[in-house]
């Protein structure tokens, strides 16, 4: 009898609330202290250079979910800065209009920086990385250049005055407790957006687009939802610092500024809040420490930069990340766990038939798919072969949308699938799983996991922001049901780990349980047998069996022949885009074209 | 008034140019864009003017000087910026060790050498006539790199060697081309050609920290819009760069010139993300 | 009997007591604390580093003499690098964290801007010199006095030499995009057309511009018979002066003072394009109707000269300038007190007060405290130890 491996059955849960939320919350607990206090302890000239830090923090809170949680370098963001510096100082002020309450103008110019978040953030959705930082570097200049020669409204290299806020705010440490209350909310509030499906769909757009796609995260709607908050809380940052500086000029934003924003969130660490704030603190405060450091202070944020990326691309976050250094127990063995499969996914499901339709795809002059007809049945294991370059990718890729065909259709239930909307695959149940795993290797596996049921989350970004109930609903369920799905494949105790941390065969069965996440109708499998133990493979087997056998359609795109053999109702193999044969395995087995093409002797 | 709108404008749209053929050769080694092609042109000036005027050398040996400071700066890129990002998988992480390397020079720059912009030498002791020195050598300095690239990457073995592994990563390395090295020299390749836009600009944009921002975002404009690693593409969206921005100087003047120059460039990228000239499909999935 | 903690701690705070009353007499010689925001790097520094030149040489001469009653004078700098978030951290600094009695500076406008509401609401006095106008103002910042020409005056002094003593009708007028540049331009604008002039160009040009041409040809298809550049930028200046030379445009370029400083004359093609430059200045750092400098000027220069201080790159007025401000200072706390309101009261009833630069004068509700007939045109190209001859034109005094 062999001995059962040591994997705790009892799924260990990282709690939502309690202990383990303290421990995630006391670092922010301790600044919130400290920031009360400060006037306790520290002059005025420290106050000056901490209202300083919570002003540029409000900027950089929302940009840290633009840089750090969606990958979208927006280098010159400064120009939101700017943008809401001057609205709130002009409508204060009262140079086109009479003039307006601070509070009202500092709300407008938060409206404002909104609409011209978008603006600047969408080439993000065109263009790529590098263009896009380029881009709003040109932004930068734009809104500078604007404000320099709108000379009727802006004051031209004059400036204008900032606003001074009504009592108890127009005190040093009164403005300093304005300040400091608005960058605790805005603390708060992107740390509920990191804790909510949105901020696990931004990194899952940075860090594997396609799988993003997959589990029908729209990529558009999300970033430009993220561009309105980013832009509204700068311009507001804007408006403040404005007032901090008691008169705005032109020369006051510059691209340095931009850039110790933009370098604040990389040095903190991607795809967190904490590291970010301690990058902000850091960089307001490092300079003051030796007046010659105030020269050089650009240059040391570069260096810095430098040292973080090369060494340790984490950040500061990576650092302070204790909890991923605990070793994590060798000789794991993978043991999933079907029979907790019928309460995942329910039963009693009829989602019809997948068809394809004489499919035809071409690359340039090669015929990656020929004409090709496919039934996928539920309920049913669906076996797809052939050698190398028969088109069996594509094909799955045709039928979740990433190629459109140039002729026939895919069908469900015989309602035909539009191409290119990936996104829309997830709302048909239509779950994949990639040739390499993609995965968010610097979240938990629990974290990669409910971004697969991102589309079942009811609640709004502002709810989330906000943490209302139905947000707080949401992440309860995905929270219960990306456990079950752990359990399923028996990666439960794996699931606070960061996914990099583990093995290319775990990897492997996370991707499937956040595929089962969407309980699926039709679960489509690229190649999942690759780099699996030959155990691990039979447990496989049995578990796509188990899948099945609950309602699901699978469609199994494999090179493993044994594992096609032992577990497939139904196998067709390709050669050249074109259909070779169809059967049942035994069929297969011993059909002559097949064994000549393919199998061998 | 037309004529000089040319001359100035082909003159800085060749500057432009050259800088953009030095993002195209940096990311034909590599395919990253780095951060430091500006930088390179600024140090062009900065060392010509450094070597020739204050420390007195003569002109010759100061543009060879120059030209391998750059050489200098484009292998640190390499090896310090580059290299170190390419085994990672997330590859906007390069994005960021450019900037920063850049950053650090720059910023060094500022303090050591000047905030001010410092005067450079003229070239040739020759009277300053109509189409002066400042505006045709950086034309010439073009037209050389050009032919010299076109003549390395035809006829010779290592210009065969930098086209194959810009082609295809996998297959040279598979034939046994020493990627490293050739990425290296590839590097110091950009290097020499950023310094000597620098170099050759120098009459026109002075020693000049600033210089460096400024040539990232106008020597990149040609690359967006000629097509990634295409040289031609980049003189040609370089020159007509030039042109427009200087044409927008005269017509417009001053600040609103700038801001058409960036508009402009804003919304034709938007239409045409892969340049004008197109670009080919990666495969995603 | 050992003390009970009672008996202790009363006897500790008797003698925390007698200290603090024992102070005042250590106090007296305390040093006095001057706060100071230059902009020593950056794209205006080119006045910071000049005036800093005469700054430290006054602090050393004040306390090489025994300081101001006895007490060392301590100057507290901070480079602002021309950024105004870096001068308002200063400023902060040198004031509640440093506790300055008095700051003199920013030297920027465009700092300056951002600091004198600042220190207005923090109640220190504040001495600086630049040119702005609504950079003083006697009842909203009442702390706050200015030891230097307003816009309004150096536009004026300028504006008239070239329509009244040169009697050209058509004006260029050109700037950086500063905050100073851009301020200059607003002001002097509407000034000509009132003496009678006619605008025929008005622009801001970004100093970064490697080619000013296209700006110059346009100015001369207006028509335009004299060019009035405002703006500290040398390299921006000297290449209106180059192109002009290229051009064989032959009309004058009056305007601001950099237009004669050392670095401008350095990025010169040719020495001879600095022929018909005329920027302002101030007759008494200039050469006389004799070639000879005032009296007390020709003292400073042998003064500067002995402590080998360099004026062949910067210009003389801007060393005399940061000169006298310490001497201000100093003579307003011996004088008076060095607290706020002693310092501020000294000040407002200033008269004539002789330093190398000119002769302030303040009143309580005038705070510009440079004389409008010591404000002149000089000619460019007679440099020489940082001091310029008059332009031509200029009668006696």
């Amino acid at each position: 009898m062999t001995q059962t491996p040591t994997v705790q059955s009892r799924p260990a849960r990282a709690a939502v609330f309690g202990a383990g939320a303290f421990a995630h919350a006391w670092p922010f607990l301790a600044l919130l202290v400290i920031g009360l206090t400060l006037p306790l302890f520290a002059g005025g000239y420290w106050g000056v250079i901490a209202t300083r830090a919570c002003v540029y923090w409000v900027l950089v809170a929302g940009l840290n979910l633009m840089v750090g949680f969606a990958g979208q370098l927006a280098i010159g963001w400064v120009a939101l800065l700017t943008l809401g510096a001057y609205t709130t100082s002009v409508l204060a002020a009262g140079n086109v209009m009479p003039a307006l309450h601070p509070y009202l103008a500092l709300a407008i110019a938060g409206a404002i920086g909104a609409v011209f978040g978008v603006i600047v953030g969408l080439p993000a959705l065109r263009l790529r990385t590098f263009y896009f930082a380029i881009t709003t570097l040109g932004f930068a200049t734009i809104v500078t250049q604007i404000a320099l020669a709108w000379q009727s409204v802006t004051g031209g290299g004059v400036g204008v005055p900032g606003p001074i806020f009504p009592a108890p705010f127009d005190s040093q440490w009164g403005f300093y407790y304005f300040c400091f209350g608005l960058a605790a909310i805005c603390t708060w509030m992107t740390m509920n957006i990191a804790a909510s499906r949105f901020g696990r769909a931004l990194t899952a757009i940075r860090d594997a687009e396609v799988a993003a796609e997959a589990s029908g995260i729209a990529k558009p709607a999300l970033l430009v939802t993220v561009f309105l908050f980013s832009g509204a809380v700068a311009a507001i940052s804007g408006g403040l610092f404005a007032s901090l500086q008691s008169y705005i000029t032109p020369d006051a934003f510059t691209i340095d500024l931009s850039v110790l924003f933009f370098i604040a969130i990389l040095i903190g660490g991607r795809g967190s809040i904490l590291g970010p704030v301690l990058g902000t603190i850091l960089l307001t405060v490092l300079p003051e420490f030796a007046a010659p450091l105030v020269a050089w202070s650009t240059f040391l944020y570069a260096v810095l930069l430098l040292v973080i990326v090369l060494a340790m691309p984490g950040g500061i976050a990576e650092l302070i990340d204790f909890k991923n250094r605990r070793p994590l127990q060798s000789n794991r063995a993978i043991v999933p766990r079907p029979d907790l499969l019928p309460r995942l996914l329910g039963t009693n499901r009829d989602p019809g038939t997948l068809t394809l339709e004489q499919v035809a795809l071409s690359f340039g002059g090669v015929h990656a798919v020929d004409g090709l007809d496919l039934t996928i049945r539920p309920g049913e294991v669906h076996g797809l072969i052939g050698p190398n370059g028969s088109g069996k990718t594509t094909t799955l890729n045709v039928i979740s949308g990433y190629y459109a065909p140039q002729s026939g259709t895919a069908k469900l239930d015989g309602v035909v699938l539009p191409a290119l909307v990936r996104h829309t695959r997830a709302r048909h149940r239509i779950a994949r799983t990639f040739q390499t795993p993609r995965l968010v290797g610097e979240a938990s596996v629990l974290d990669n996991v409910m971004i697969g049921g991102t589309i079942d989350g009811r609640g709004t970004f502002a709810e989330s922001l906000l943490s209302l109930p139905r947000h707080r609903r949401d992440e309860a369920m995905l929270h219960e049901t990306a456990m079950l799905a752990l359990a399923t494949v028996g990666l439960e105790s794996l699931a606070a780990v960061r996914a990099d941390r583990l093995q290319h065969s775990e990897l492997r069965f996370v991707e499937i349980a956040r595929g089962l996440m969407l309980r699926p109708a039709f679960l489509l499998l690229d190649e999942p047998a690759a780099g699996l133990s030959a155990e691990e493979i039979t447990r496989l087997g049995a578990f796509l069996v188990a899948i099945a056998k609950t309602g699901t359609g699978v469609l199994l795109v494999e090179h493993h022949a044994d594992l096609i053999f032992d577990i497939c109702h139904h196998v067709t193999v390709l050669n050249l885009g074109k259909m070779l044969a169809a059967g049942t395995p035994a069929e297969i087995r011993s059909h002559p074209e097949v064994v000549n093409a393919y199998l061998g002797g | 008034m037309l004529e000089s709108i040319v001359s100035s404008g082909v003159a800085i749209g060749c500057i432009y140019a050259l800088i953009g053929v030095t993002y195209n050769v940096m990311f034909s080694a590599s395919r990253v864009f780095s951060f430091t092609a500006g930088t390179l042109g600024m140090i062009g000036g900065v060392l010509g003017s450094l070597f020739i005027l204050r420390t007195g050398m003569p002109i010759a040996l100061g543009f060879v000087l120059a030209l391998a400071g750059g050489a200098l700066l484009g292998v640190v890129t390499e090896i310090v910026a580059v290299r170190p990002v390419l085994k990672s998988l997330d590859q906007h992480l390069y994005v960021l060790s450019t900037l920063a390397l850049a950053l650090i020079v720059q910023q060094y720059t500022a303090i050591e050498w000047s905030t001010e912009p410092q005067p450079f030498p003229r070239i040739f002791d020759i009277v300053r006539g109509g189409f002066d020195q400042q505006y045709w050598l950086p034309m010439l300095a073009c037209a050389a790199v050009i032919v010299g690239l076109e003549l390395l990457y035809r006829h010779t073995l290592v210009g065969h060697a930098f086209l194959a592994i810009a082609e295809d990563n996998y297959a040279a390395r598979a034939l046994g081309l020493p990627e490293r090295g050739l990425r290296m020299a590839s590097f110091a390749l950009a290097g020499v050609i950023g310094a000597l836009a620098g170099f050759a600009g120098g009459q026109l944009l002075l020693a000049f920290f600033a210089n460096a921002p400024l040539l990232t975002f106008y020597g990149f404009v040609p690359v967006a819009l000629g097509g990634m690693g295409n040289n031609r593409g980049a003189v040609v969206a370089g020159l007509i760069l030039g042109l427009f921005q200087q044409s927008a100087n005269f017509l417009v003047g001053g600040i609103f010139a700038s801001v058409a120059v960036f508009a402009a460039f804003i919304v034709v990228l938007l239409a045409f993300p892969e340049g004008l000239a197109g670009a080919p499909v990666q495969r995603r999935v | 009997m050992s003390m009970t903690r009672r008996q202790a701690l009363q006897s500790a705070g008797a003698a925390v007591l007698a200290s603090t009353i024992a102070k005042p007499a250590i106090a007296a010689k305390d040093p006095i604390l001057i706060g100071y925001l230059p902009a020593l790097t950056g794209p205006s520094s080119s006045t910071g580093i000049g005036i800093n030149r005469g700054v430290q040489l006054a602090v050393q001469e004040i306390n090489a003499a025994g300081g101001i009653d006895g007490r060392q004078v301590e100057l507290i700098s901070r480079d602002t690098q021309s950024d105004p978030t870096k001068a308002v951290n200063g400023a902060a600094e040198l004031t509640r964290g440093q506790k300055v009695n008095v700051v003199f500076g920013p030297i920027n406008s465009g700092e300056a801007l951002a600091v004198v509401p600042m220190l207005a609401r923090i109640n220190v006095p504040q001495l600086h010199p630049c040119w702005v106008d609504s950079l003083t103002d006697a009842k909203k910042y009442p702390l706050c006095f200015r030891n230097g020409p307003t816009n309004q005056q150096i536009g004026g002094a300028a504006n008239r030499y070239v329509v009244e003593t040169l009697k050209r009708k058509k004006v260029a007028v050109v700037s950086d995009t500063t905050g100073y540049g851009t301020a200059s331009v607003i002001a002097y604008v509407p000034m000509l057309k009132t003496m009678g002039a006619e605008v025929v160009y008005e622009g801001n040009v970004d100093a970064s511009n490697p080619d000013v041409k296209p700006e110059m040809l346009r100015m001369q298809a207006a028509g335009a018979d004299a060019i009035m550049p405002w703006s500290v930028n040398a390299g921006f200046l000297s290449r209106l002066i180059n192109t002009r030379g290229q051009m064989g445009w032959d009309v004058p370029i009056v305007g601001q003072t950099t237009l004669g400083s050392g670095q401008t004359k350095a990025l010169l093609d040719k020495p001879e394009y600095w022929a018909k430059v005329y920027p302002n200045n101030f007759r008494p750092v200039c050469y006389g109707a004799n070639g000879s400098l005032p009296d007390r000027t020709k003292a400073f220069v042998d003064r500067l000269r002995s402590a080998k201080i360099d004026m062949s790159d910067t210009l003389l007025w801007w060393i005399a300038l940061g000169y006298d401000a310490p001497m201000l200072i100093a003579e307003a706390i011996k004088n008076s007190g060095s607290e706020p309101e002693k310092i501020v009261a000294y000040w407002n009833k200033l008269k004539d007060f002789s330093g190398v630069y000119g002769d302030i004068s303040f009143a309580p509700d005038e705070h510009n405290g440079y004389p409008d007939k010591q404000i002149v045109m000089v000619e460019a190209n007679s440099l020489k130890d940082g001091a310029f001859n008059l332009a031509p034109g200029y009668g006696a005094a």
